[in-house]
């Protein structure tokens, strides 16, 4: 598995798309609070601050993206060829780049989280008053966010090994977060649309968007989004991955 | 032995039987032609040997085991086909890294299969600015790289300017003289006719010929004569 696994980190260190897409995180991030302060977000008020710190769960669609390309990319640039000539194995390759893309997804939460507690304290600070990372609160939050990363890194590797056409599955993926969940959540109602992956997400990123679904605890939501990657994978393992490459 | 042996392969796509009932072996030793017109069920062929296509019917196997259960494909099968691609944004040098990594080769190896196909110059440059001709040694040298006792190629003449093909030509006589199985699938018969100790000719999915160049006739003319016999028999 080793060889396996630097072999799809060196595809990722030898291209630049990957990490400008990823860099979309904390600009997100920034972007995201500074519109919370200028829309009249009280800086006093310590639900504001934890809203503030929960947009590292957002910079998650960016990971999202990122995991899909692991193997939609590889087929839309022909090398998925001879990624299966070195490795007949077709789950191995998959597993390998779980966690490789999870891993990366993780560090991409982690500089998110930064960007958000020194952009959070930066105008905490402008408007008079003191930013408290301390609170137990802050911490579960950029926990959360970070978890959320990760896990829509590996959910995307198994929609892109799923899918395999890359514009689609974007699309795909893009298109259920901005509007298939929302029906979907209307048409199952609200106790079965906190187990869809948005809002469970929301759960583990403690980032209630539209505050209209009663969430999950947190850790159920991780354990949901997890489920979700584990699901899709093994269904691309069952299914697409064991088709025939042409 | 690294011989590579098809045995009664039968491949459907939807309702185009592409491979029906194929059996050859291409031997240890020799450049082994794998001529067809176009659609013919050769490139379908190299890819059920290489275990990126599953056959409906019968086997592939080399030196007596399938693609999928080899402990060291790389190492021992090279393999250059036309829709293998490259990322453009990657340098040369780093495609073949991550082919290394991946087969467990030492890097070091990555340079000099750059130097035999006359790539060194170009090692840093990202594939996107590459011609043709650029990509199919770049292609070559990914199927050079794990020093492999049986290659397996797709019209590798394809963009290659004349000295190139001329390179082509003696690299696969040296392979072959090696104790190297080359399999090389192509419909350039001039070129075949050069190279080659051995041709199968197929058309509509089905061996038409199979053994000694020679029995058909070393010169292009008369190779050409005969693979425009076999194949039009079959319609």
């Amino acid at each position: 598995m080793l060889p396996l696994i630097r072999s799809e980190w060196r595809k990722l260190s030898t291209v630049r798309g990957p990490w400008l897409l990823l860099a979309a995180g904390p600009l997100l991030v920034v972007a995201g609070i500074a519109g919370l302060v200028q829309s009249g977000g009280d800086v006093h008020d310590p639900a504001v601050q934890s809203k503030a710190l929960a947009h590292v769960a957002l910079a998650a669609l960016f990971t999202l993206v990122f995991g899909i390309f692991a193997v939609a990319g590889e087929y839309r640039h022909g090398t998925i060829t001879d990624t299966f000539l070195s490795s007949p194995d077709r789950g191995r390759v998959v597993t390998a780049k779980l966690g490789v893309y999870a891993a990366v997804g993780a560090v991409a939460g982690l500089v998110s989280s930064g960007v958000a507690v020194a952009v959070t304290a930066a105008w905490w600070a402008a408007k008079g008053d003191s930013f408290h990372l301390s609170a137990a609160d802050s911490w579960r939050t950029l926990g959360g966010g970070v978890a959320v990363n990760i896990a829509f890194a590996a959910i995307g590797v198994g929609i892109g090994a799923l899918v395999r056409n890359l514009a689609v599955a974007i699309a795909v993926a893009l298109a259920w977060i901005a509007l298939i969940e929302g029906i979907a959540g209307q048409l199952v109602g609200s106790g079965l649309a906190r187990w869809l992956p948005f809002s469970a997400s929301e759960a583990v990123g403690r980032a209630d968007m539209t505050g209209a679904t009663r969430l999950l605890p947190q850790w159920g939501g991780g354990l949901v989004l997890a489920g979700y990657a584990v699901a899709f994978t093994v269904a691309a393992m069952v299914t697409t991955l064991r088709r025939d490459v042409t | 032995m690294s011989e590579v042996e098809v045995r009664g392969l039968t491949k459907t796509f939807g309702r185009v039987t592409a491979v029906r009932g194929m059996s050859f072996t291409a031997p240890a030793g020799k450049v082994t032609g794998f001529l067809g017109p176009n659609g013919s069920g050769k490139t379908t062929t190299l890819r059920v040997v290489l275990g990126l296509v599953r056959p409906d019917a019968g086997a592939a196997v080399i030196g007596g085991v399938p693609y999928g259960r080899l402990a060291r494909p790389r190492r021992t099968v090279g393999a250059l086909l036309e829709a293998s691609g490259f990322h453009p944004g990657r340098r040369a040098r780093d495609h073949l890294l991550v082919l290394a990594d991946a087969a467990g080769i030492p890097g070091t190896h990555v340079d000099e299969v750059l130097g035999q196909v006359g790539l060194a110059a170009a090692a840093d440059r990202r594939v996107r600015e590459f011609s043709l001709g650029m990509r199919q040694r770049l292609g070559l040298a990914g199927a050079l790289l794990g020093d492999p006792q049986v290659l397996l190629l797709d019209e590798p003449a394809n963009g290659l300017d004349p000295a190139g093909i001329a390179w082509l030509r003696g690299l696969l006589r040296g392979l072959a003289h090696d104790g190297r199985t080359v399999i090389v699938a192509s419909h350039v018969l001039s070129e075949i006719a050069q190279t080659a100790d051995h041709v199968v000719i197929v058309s509509a999915g089905q061996v038409r010929f199979a053994g000694a160049l020679g029995d058909i006739g070393v010169t292009g003319n008369a190779l050409e004569s005969a693979f425009l016999k076999l194949t039009a028999a079959a319609g």
